[in-house]
């Protein structure tokens, strides 16, 4: 009997504890598998075959190598690929939104962990600079397209201080139609930077920045010199999941420019072009720009992961 | 007693992730067994605005104890029939109750629908169609083989409505028959645009004003057998009309749909003349049915430069449906019940699907239409136009080669690219949506 006893107490030592957080974890991994992972092989097997619908008559799906890349990548008749115009598009209009994003992000993250600032009432600030980011894209945008439509109140007001005439369409402009979007990205996410960046600043020994201004650093040399180079890896994060956030910009050009991407296709994103295969659920060419996509971020990804790693290879910082 | 918790836990979550997707199956099973004779208790309608709504819930009585649910998506885009496309393609794995029972379609695709097995006869569901429906109609709703499935409850013979005022101070005259005399062809209508233009107003207030009086008389079909793609020299001549209209500044750049040519129904309105069916009024012509902005009486109706139709809404029978009693009801509800269908004409300014309806308010001396009109016999004016409409050279591509065309040319009309660029765009979204058709060689 006491032997036994012994026995299973021993036994109970070495039980491991670490089974129930894989047991705990595992609906996840199902979830991932069945949801994410198969969908993801299956776009990569689709996008070898030619299979669309006209109307509920369904072509294919025939197999066809690499057809489908091949007709992505064929210049059209005067020489542009449209994949590379539209992957230019979306690069434009994700830096031009991502730009003023970062830098007014950064200033805000500063200003607001500054101890010699104290600005007060920050958690009013807060609060509001992150509001945009709470409505839904799509009716943001929306919200925009009425703002400036041919029958909207700024085009109203313009025209009666005399700024443009009947004729003025924001819409058949690039640059307008362009920097609305780029606007709405920038209003919709610098709220959301800048809480990620205050936390990564927030991380930062207050001891580095008390003992630097006693050494005589004015508050340009800190922020080069001590808040940059230790938010590096908070800020990296930030700018790469913002890049593949950009990369997938889809609902605020697609609203404003009602699908088409006016002008001239000059707003239309990546997505927006795999959406409009998807209007014959063409599942070869759609699956065809999403892997090209795919390989976009994954490369991004890639150097993100260097650039993180890289400071602590070399054990000069730990 | 913490492992039997963590463990039940565990289950509960697994269970919950695969539930979702076993369970429909095994309603299917059971369901369709017990459902298929009898009728069901849910009729699905799918549909992609208010309209029919609106009329359905106001004269339409429900069975006992039938619940009617509206899956309404809007057409933008495509958005209804990918969703319709859908339901109709999953139709025979959903739950009886979740099947779609009627669908609604327009002329520019039901093509699509009634060439398939997602529809069925009318036959089958024991609907007769009556002698009283518009010939075009029943063709319209019916298969390459002449297998009729669904009826329409409007016909949409269409003209053109013009503003009284504006008629006067542009040609002196404002009485029905002196403007249809001044607009009865193209040539006389572009001249009435320039004399507008003199005295400072639009002939029409979309550049796509008269697309569909272009593309309606067209002599041969978007696609041919052989897949190829046809420019109708109609469409060609809307091209040359709408570049003479933007040059010289008789209409607005404007879509047909958009609020910059509603408003122009305004009083305020500097807009002569506009192309619609009888569902214009209602769908279209809100702002000029405005109390305050708007001008009741101001308007009158005439045939125009060329006859033509537009649009329509068709109800068709989803192959499947377990309430084919209710849908039979319904047809004959908005086609052959008079009393509703006089409801629809007095009531809702619609042209009804019914010539012995049609013609009893076509010569009814006493019938005028005070809603929008100022009292003109509106029913008498399509009643005429109504007797030449066929159907013909339809095709099923037709809402994204006519939307389309229209779209990718606004960009050319109102500035932002050339005529090449535009219609190499519009090649280009042909080539998207259906790789299928030959392009000519550009």
């Amino acid at each position: 009997m006491e032997t036994i006893e012994r026995e299973t107490r021993k036994k109970r030592k070495s039980v491991s504890y670490a089974k129930w957080g894989y047991i705990f974890i595992a609906p996840f991994f199902i979830a991932y598998f069945i949801f994410t992972l198969v969908p993801q092989f299956l776009t990569i097997y689709n996008s070898f075959f030619e299979t669309y619908r006209i109307g509920l008559t369904q072509v294919g799906p025939n197999f066809v190598w690499f057809d489908n890349y091949k007709t992505l990548f064929t210049p059209d008749a005067d020489g542009t690929i449209l994949i590379l115009k539209y992957a230019l598009n979306t690069m434009i209009l994700w830096i031009a939104g991502a730009l003023p994003q970062f830098v007014i992000a950064m200033l805000l993250a500063v200003f607001f962990t500054s101890y010699r600032l104290n600005i007060k009432g920050q958690g009013f600030f807060k609060t509001v600079i992150y509001m945009p980011n709470l409505i839904m894209a799509a009716a943001f945008s929306m919200l925009f397209y009425t703002l400036f439509s041919r029958v909207g109140p700024i085009q109203a007001l313009l025209e009666s201080w005399g700024v443009i005439d009947h004729t003025f369409d924001f819409f058949a402009i690039r640059v307008s139609v362009r920097g609305m979007i780029a606007l709405m990205n920038f209003l919709m996410w610098f709220g959301n930077t800048t809480i990620v960046l205050m936390a990564g600043i927030m991380g930062i020994d207050q001891s580095l920045f008390e003992s630097a201004t006693i050494d005589g650093a004015n508050s340009v040399q800190v922020f080069f010199r001590i808040t940059m180079p230790l938010l590096m890896p908070i800020f990296v994060y930030c700018l790469i999941t913002a890049m593949i956030g950009g990369i997938q910009m889809f609902d605020v050009p697609q609203v404003l420019s009602k699908g088409d991407g006016v002008p001239n296709g000059t707003t239309r994103t990546l997505v927006m072009y795999l959406n409009g295969y998807l209007k014959t659920r063409n599942l070869g060419m759609s699956g065809a720009i999403s892997v090209v996509m795919f390989i976009i971020t994954g490369g991004l990804g890639g150097i993100v992961y260097k650039m993180l790693s890289a400071p602590y290879k070399d054990g000069s910082r730990k | 007693m913490k492992k039997l918790i963590a463990i039940v836990l565990c289950l509960v979550m697994v269970v919950a992730a695969v539930a979702c997707t076993s369970k429909p199956a095994t309603e299917t099973k059971t369901e369709t067994k017990t459902e298929t004779a009898a009728q069901g208790k849910v009729f699905n309608i799918y549909a992609w605005n208010e309209e029919f709504k609106g009329f359905f819930e106001k004269y339409y009585k429900v069975p006992e104890g039938v619940t009617v649910n509206w899956i309404i998506t809007p057409s933008d885009n495509g958005a209804y029939q990918q969703k319709l496309d859908e339901a109709l393609l999953n139709q025979a794995n959903a739950a009886a109750d979740d099947k779609v029972d009627m669908f609604l379609a327009e002329a520019d695709y039901i093509g699509k629908y009634v060439n398939s097995d997602a529809t069925m006869s009318i036959d089958a569901i024991g609907f007769k169609n009556a002698d009283t429906m518009y010939e075009y109609t029943i063709k319209a709703a019916s298969d390459d083989k002449g297998v009729c499935k669904g009826v329409s409850f409007q016909c949409c013979p269409a003209a053109v409505i013009y503003r009284k005022s504006i008629a006067k101070d542009v040609l002196g005259v404002d009485d029905p028959a002196s403007v249809q005399a001044a607009i009865d062809s193209w040539e006389k209508f572009d001249a009435v645009a320039a004399k507008a233009k003199e005295k400072g107003y639009y002939m029409t207030a979309s550049f796509a004003e008269t697309f569909r009086t272009f593309s309606n008389n067209c002599t041969m079909p978007w696609v041919d057998a052989n897949d190829n793609l046809q420019f109708d020299p109609m469409i060609t001549a809307w091209i040359d009309q709408t570049d003479n209209y933007i040059k010289n500044g008789y209409t607005l750049t404007a879509g047909v749909w958009d609020a910059e040519k509603t408003n122009e129904m305004f009083k305020t309105g500097k807009t002569m003349c506009f192309f619609g069916p009888a569902w214009y009024y209602n769908f279209c012509m809100t702002n000029a049915m405005d109390p305050e902005q708007g001008c009741v009486g101001d308007w009158a109706i005439v045939q125009g430069p060329q006859a033509y139709f537009w649009g329509g809404t068709w109800l068709l029978a989803a192959a499947g449906s377990d309430n084919t009693e209710m849908l039979k009801d319904i047809f004959e509800s908005f086609t052959i019940n008079e009393e509703i269908v006089e409801n629809l004409v007095k009531n809702e300014n619609q042209y009804p699907n019914n010539t012995k309806i049609a013609e009893k308010y076509a010569n009814d001396p006493t019938y005028g239409n005070t809603a929008i009109l100022d009292g003109q016999n509106d029913i008498a004016v399509f009643a005429e136009l109504a007797k030449n409409i066929k159907w013909e050279n339809h095709t099923n591509y037709d809402q994204i080669l006519n939307e389309g065309l229209q779209n990718k040319l606004q960009e050319y009309f109102n500035g932002s690219v050339d005529k090449d660029t535009a219609m190499k765009n519009f090649y280009q979204l042909i080539k998207e949506t259906y790789p299928n058709i030959k392009l000519p060689a550009a």
